[in-house]
């Protein structure tokens, strides 16, 4: 489980360090990539957009109040390339979701996905390419 | 009598592998620049991991598609460091690439423009003109070139793509670009630049791949051509798709000016 964290954390240290026009800003400028949250909801809304996908979901906060999350994860382009699409997301509208995300520096339900899990028991995770035996240990 | 009939048979080739470096659409003797060529602007160097029904897959990026910058090009002109912009505009353009996540036109889903959007994804040669195709998160814009000898539009609206008009110099297409709007930069780092702006793009074949590179001038803002380095890209079979549209919600939630270098 340490190396599966740490493969993450090294992933998205690589996103911070990417050249590319898929982000601009740093990561970092917006989210806490030395945390991580997990929360679980009803996947409310895909928006297949540029220059990152957002994902909304549902959600219990720990007082058993409703929360609303807004996720944003790499760009479509960077799915397309590897082979997911709306659909992957979309497949589980309206069913529970847990989602591992970095959170916004500012406090807002706001995150960077990093992983989702899906009710059908199949996950999509952001990880370090150079990590992956690790990672999918 | 062997080594007979391996000079035959290469001499027989040679004419087939010129006519196979001729446009289908284009005139005789010019290279055949068509063809669907990889997405070049770089991607978040992330691989997905994907579990289902207890089986892992890993999907990672083709880095291999686009080469590196770095890359020597055959046929290309030497590069300039970076542009030489005229000392009272030097601060300018400091301050831009300071606050670049903030002010970047590019960043909030504007049109990257001439040359900023580097080569053709896809590129369809026709006998009086060659066309170029886009994907970026603006939009997928196309340019509809005149190869035929036709000078510039004298009314046409500028643009961030600006008016072009093409010629073959040798192997290498040569377009001349015109009219350009001021409020695109035309590369990273607060590259702005003014309604002079011209721009010279330079594309030929290396082998299998496209080579491309581009001359920015504008006697406004700089004291010298800046010749960008040039770049190899290689044939594709990823077709071009609509983009999707762009939103961009970040911008009021940076709390510091971090930002990555992009094309």
């Amino acid at each position: 489980m340490a190396n599966k964290i740490r493969a993450v954390l090294i992933a998205i240290a690589a996103l911070c360090a990417a050249g590319s026009l898929w982000a601009h800003h740093s990561t970092t400028a917006v989210f806490d990539t030395s945390k991580k949250v997990t929360v679980t909801g009803t996947l409310t809304k895909v928006d297949w957009v540029n220059p990152h996908i957002v994902v909304l979901m549902d959600a219990k906060g720990a007082g058993g109040n409703a929360e609303s999350w807004k996720l944003e994860s790499n760009p479509p382009s960077w799915f397309r390339r590897v082979s997911v699409g709306r659909q992957d997301f979309a497949k589980a509208l309206g069913q529970t979701v847990t989602v591992e995300a970095n959170p916004a520096k500012d406090g807002t339900l706001y995150g960077y996905l990093v992983k989702i899990k899906f009710q059908d028991g199949t996950s999509l995770e952001l990880v370090a390419p150079d990590k992956q035996e690790a990672a999918a240990k | 009598m062997q080594r007979f009939y391996y000079v035959m048979t290469a001499m027989l080739m040679v004419p087939a592998l010129a006519a196979a470096q001729q446009s289908a659409g284009g005139k005789p003797g010019h290279p055949d620049l068509s063809g669907l060529w990889a997405y070049t602007i770089d991607l978040p160097p992330i691989a997905l991991k994907k579990e289902a029904n207890g089986s892992v897959a890993i999907n990672k990026i083709d880095k291999g598609l686009a080469l590196p910058r770095t890359a020597q090009v055959p046929g290309a002109m030497p590069s300039t460091p970076a542009p030489s912009y005229r000392p009272e505009f030097r601060a300018k353009v400091k301050t831009l690439f300071d606050t670049e996540s903030r002010v970047d036109p590019v960043f909030y889903c504007g049109k990257p423009g001439t040359p900023r959007i580097g080569s053709p994804r896809k590129i369809v040669q026709l006998p009086n003109e060659i066309i170029f195709f886009y994907e970026d998160i603006s939009g997928d814009p196309y340019r509809i070139i005149p190869t035929d000898g036709r000078p510039h539009r004298v009314n046409g609206n500028p643009s961030a793509y600006g008016d072009s008009v093409a010629h073959w110099d040798g192997n290498t297409l040569v377009v001349d670009v015109t009219n350009f709007v001021d409020d695109t930069w035309f590369g990273e780092n607060g590259y702005f630049h003014t309604d002079a702006m011209h721009v010279t793009e330079r594309l030929w074949r290396v082998g299998e791949n496209l080579a491309y590179q581009a001359i920015v001038e504008d006697p406004k803002v700089l004291t010298a051509p800046w010749i960008m380095p040039a770049r190899l890209v290689k044939p594709s079979t990823d077709p071009l798709e609509e983009s999707p549209k762009c939103v961009e919600d970040d911008g009021q939630r940076l709390l510091n000016n971090d930002h990555h270098q992009q094309r």
